[in-house]
């Protein structure tokens, strides 16, 4: 068939279609559920017992703040990077706060082998960190790949990477409200072993969601 | 576009004819091969089509395009060079295949044909045929060098022949000589 039929045979099937909504409302809506999500939790947890003290150290609100300003960006730099016609630079959005969260972490297992004695001491296991940030972590990812399922003609592979890093940031967020881990050694490796896993878990998961043929919309 | 989003036909189709050719420039700048890049701009056409809600008016449509279509193009490069690692295209090699023999396989099939149809004629009529026709002797010398007579040649010769035509399939002109 030659292009110029083609387009005849699209014009001829032309059907109206609602104009979808802009990238920064999209990721608006989606860490507006997010936060309803993560906060209804933290509810049902309860704060942790030493949050007042917590809350008056400036490395751990820094450190705190860094992990929500890391799992916002992701999430705008997602629903832009899913628009064909945005620059990639976006990607680069939440660089600079996860480096910041991983270097205060860093900076903590330091201070910490001061103040707690050798590393090897502090490491222990925390599978409920990791539980939690999977079981919280995976519906919101899929609730971000729905939303930019767009994306799956064009950057399909950034888009996933980017939303499953926007919700594993936010769930150690949440985490770190109710549950009490006092190494930054344990944060580092339990919160960011499981960003990890789940940032990769949604890149293989989300590809069927991703690159499914989109429905012949006509 | 944002007219074609509400559903205007006519804007769609003259958006689309108009883009037709920085599509077509596009493809053809990454993929050498014409029809492959057709193929491209198509697959470009198709996916404007699919994501043609996501397509904020208030930005300029040109990036918009050109985006898409680059992804296509560059789609269906990795697809080929995929492709092209296992496939060898067979289109040029219909007439040579790799044994040198392979190529002459109808005229053996047809020799072998005309051997089988020969060995069926009987001995006076092979002989015949051999000196009348394969040597193109004479009538007379061919008598000398059979021991036939002239008419017993001319006889075994044409009922030769008769019987080749009918054993190979080939019409009979009629004509008696």
């Amino acid at each position: 068939m030659r292009s110029e039929e083609l387009i005849g045979e699209l014009t001829a099937g032309l059907r109206p279609v609602r104009r979808m909504a802009s990238p920064g409302r999209q990721a608006a809506l989606w860490l507006g559920i997010a936060a309803a999500a993560i906060g209804l939790t933290v509810l049902l947890h309860g704060l942790r017992h030493d949050m007042a003290e917590r809350m008056l150290l400036p490395h751990e609100v820094l450190q705190w703040l860094a992990s929500v300003v890391a799992g916002g960006s992701a999430a705008l730099a997602a629903a832009m990077l899913a628009r064909p016609d945005r620059s990639w630079r976006w990607a680069l959005l939440p660089v600079a706060p996860l480096l910041a969260w991983l270097g205060s972490l860093g900076w903590g297992c330091m201070a910490d082998i001061a103040r707690l004695g050798p590393m090897g001491e502090q490491i222990g296991t925390s599978w409920g960190c990791l539980r939690f940030i999977l079981a919280m972590g995976i519906p919101l990812a899929a609730a971000q790949f729905w939303l930019l399922r767009h994306a799956g003609p064009v950057r399909p592979g950034r888009v996933l990477v980017l939303g499953g890093l926007a919700s594993a940031a936010l769930c150690s967020a949440g985490l770190s409200l109710f549950h009490h881990l006092d190494a930054a050694v344990m944060i580092l490796l339990w919160h960011g072993g499981a960003m990890l896993l789940l940032t990769l878990l949604g890149w293989l998961l989300g590809r069927p969601v991703m690159l499914r043929r989109p429905s012949a919309r006509t | 576009m944002a007219a074609a989003q509400a559903g205007d036909t006519r804007a769609y189709d003259r958006l689309l004819r108009a883009a037709l050719p920085l599509l077509r420039a596009l493809a053809r700048r990454r993929i050498q091969n014409a029809a492959e890049a057709e193929d491209a701009v198509q697959d470009a056409l198709l996916t404007i089509h699919t994501l043609r809600h996501s397509y904020e008016p208030d930005r300029p449509i040109r990036p918009w395009l050109v985006a898409i279509c680059e992804r296509r193009a560059i789609d269906r490069l990795r697809r080929h060079g995929r492709r092209g690692g296992r496939e060898t295209p067979i289109d040029d090699f219909s007439e040579t295949l790799a044994s040198p023999g392979a190529n002459q396989g109808e005229a053996r099939v047809a020799a072998a044909e005309l051997r089988a149809a020969v060995a069926e004629l009987s001995q006076a009529q092979r002989t015949a045929l051999g000196l009348a026709k394969l040597e193109d002797l004479p009538l007379a010398e061919a008598s000398a060098r059979s021991g036939m007579s002239v008419g017993a040649l001319k006889v075994a010769t044409h009922r030769a022949m008769k019987a080749l035509r009918k054993r190979l399939g080939v019409k009979d002109s009629g004509v008696e000589d």
